[in-house]
């Protein structure tokens, strides 16, 4: 007794107690409903035998109920406009803003840090102010572009089947472009200014030195940022709460939004286990990628 | 160009560019402040004639948003305060050793900060029907919200622990300290603002938090105010100017926080997220 004691206090077991209650929270409240959300998809599950741990086991039915729903290949294409779309504007706009906050005026780095309101902003008041500026007959996006001469006549963001997506999207960039921007300036600053000079130095232009410094110098920071990017753009879902909620007519519906409609909307249970388990899966194989270009620390 | 010439240039054209990012905020609060008819007017105007102050405590009181704060803040705490309490611990081990082990758990970690929310919550909910935890609403949300966000917070004061020298912790260990002495009372009060900082950035959060609360607790009088607004925006609402004052109320404490902290909360994200 006396040596457990002294060694919670003074030992290995310090550091196992430490280290050991957070793990096994973890794996109580994370991990278990990670694997019986698996043993859930190869179940039959409905509103009665819901309280119930045994259910009848029915193999991959749901799985193949899943993919033969007429709504489960356009989900997956918007899932995937979704991303690629959020991820290429996010970063592209996140890298302008830092490429230009990088030329380090006094002011600079507060004012960068200001934008950054958009990704700790509740998602849900990002939501919804969006939803008032892609009003279709009193929005201001609508209003911008007309004085731009972008458009000529009001485009129903929220509500036409071809922009419904695009309005989630157009949310989603200003959301997390801060985010990328704030983290690829921390890359841009760790770049040793020598470089620069010395190809000045050589008559390297502006252009040349960002294709043959720059890039190269930001590859494993952008490569973390984009397997970031997919992790992030994954779970967004209070936007398609706040904005379409995934119609009109699951024009603008994705995966993480479709899992909780099945489950919380339709309670479909089943299916909805089912959905989440393939892309719970696409998920883990982006964060392999993302831990594995993270490893590179040292101790500081 | 004379080097303050270059410098105002680029200090207007960035205060250009934070103002065009920054105006849905701008929106949301000039439409709150608009009557009704201003609101749909063509041309839009940009600054309310008339504006309307009295909308915000009218919001305040119609939609019950006292109530509705006081959940937030009630969720919030209790995650932040599990959190912190439970990842502390956690990131000091796994900034302390370098050892296979070390590296299991942190993959561990890692891999767990990814689960996307609307994905675990269906098999969630049907843990918590079936161990009865869900007859305590709230209860269930702090500890989802917990599991969901413990990854990052270790990962942010991971980074703050490995940046206290443990020369100071083995000196400390030397003078005859226990363990747990030189944890309480050398290392954490160095680590305390890397841990404050997230705690805060974890708090803004969970305030925010809103598919779990949608999904597990049914009864108005427990919702936090993300249901709250969530349930306010029909689908064919025309009452914006109440629907952005509701967001406003709702937004500019967190808004003047990050404000104020600013500074430290980028560089407490950046040394984690990234290194």
């Amino acid at each position: 007794m006396r040596r457990l004691y002294s060694s919670l206090v003074d030992g290995r077991g310090f550091d196992l107690c430490l280290i050991g209650i957070p793990l096994a929270f973890l794996i109580v409240l994370s991990g278990v409903p990670l694997i019986y959300n698996v043993v859930m998809s190869f179940q039959a599950v409905d509103m009665f035998s819901l309280g119930s741990f045994i259910r009848p086991w029915v193999g991959f039915e749901n799985y193949r109920q899943l993919i033969a729903q007429p709504e489960f290949w356009p989900i997956m294409g918007h899932t995937a406009t979704f991303l690629a779309a959020s991820i290429a504007g996010q970063f592209l706009l996140g890298f302008a803003l830092a490429l230009f906050f990088w030329t380090n005026f006094p002011g600079a780095s507060w004012l960068r840090g200001l934008f950054l309101v958009s990704w700790v902003m509740p998602g849900l008041v990002v939501g919804a102010v969006w939803n008032w500026l892609l009003s279709g007959d009193f929005g201001v996006f609508n209003f911008v572009l007309r004085e731009l001469h972008i458009i000529s006549d009001n485009v129903f963001w929220r509500s036409d089947p071809a922009f419904a997506l695009w309005s989630v999207i157009i949310a989603n960039i200003w959301l997390g472009a801060s985010f990328n921007m704030i983290l690829l300036s921390v890359g841009l600053s760790s770049i040793p200014d020598d470089l620069y000079e010395a190809a000045e130095l050589d008559g390297a232009g502006a252009l040349t030195r960002f294709w043959t410094i720059t890039l190269p110098m930001m590859r494993s920071t952008i490569g973390a940022l984009i397997s970031l990017g997919l992790i992030f753009t994954l779970q967004q879902f209070d936007l398609f709460a706040a904005i379409t909620a995934g119609g009109p007519n699951n024009s603008s519906n994705v995966a993480q939004y479709w899992a909780w409609d099945l489950s919380f909307k339709q309670y479909d249970f089943a299916n909805g286990a089912a959905i989440s388990v393939i892309m719970i899966v696409v998920v883990m194989l982006a964060s392999v990628y993302y831990v594995r270009s993270t490893r590179h620390e040292v101790r500081g | 160009m004379s080097e303050t010439f270059r410098n105002r240039l680029l200090l207007v054209i960035a205060l250009l560019l934070a103002a065009i990012y920054l105006f849905p905020l701008y929106w949301m609060y000039i439409t709150a402040l608009k009557t009704g008819s201003e609101m749909f007017a063509t041309p839009p105007s940009f600054w309310p004639d008339d504006p309307q102050w009295s909308i915000f405590p009218f919001v305040f009181q119609l939609k019950g948003m006292g109530r509705f704060l006081w959940n937030s803040v009630v969720i919030a705490s209790g995650s932040v305060a599990l959190i912190a309490v439970l990842g502390t611990g956690a990131a000091y081990v796994l900034a302390r050793y370098r050892n296979a082990w070390v590296d299991v758990g942190l993959f561990l970690v890692l891999m767990l900060q990814v689960l996307p929310a609307s994905l675990m919550i269906t098999p969630i909910f049907v843990l918590f029907t079936l161990t009865g935890i869900l007859d305590f609403p709230r209860t269930a949300v702090i500890l989802a919200i917990a599991a969901k966000s413990m990854p990052f917070f270790i990962v942010l004061v991971r980074a703050t622990f490995m940046s206290v020298p443990m020369e100071l912790e083995e000196a400390a260990l030397v003078d005859g300290n226990s363990r747990i002495g030189a944890f309480w009372s050398i290392v954490l009060p160095l680590a305390r603002n890397g841990i404050l900082v997230s705690a805060i950035l974890i708090f803004m959060q969970a305030f925010g938090e809103f598919v779990y609360s949608k999904s597990l607790i049914q009864e108005i009088e427990l919702q936090p105010s993300s249901v709250g607004l969530n349930a306010f925006m029909g689908p064919n609402t025309n009452e914006w100017n109440r629907i952005m004052a509701f967001a406003s109320i709702y937004v500019t404490p967190i808004l003047a926080t990050f404000v104020l902290l600013q500074r430290r909360i980028v560089s407490g994200l950046t040394s984690g997220a990234l290194k």
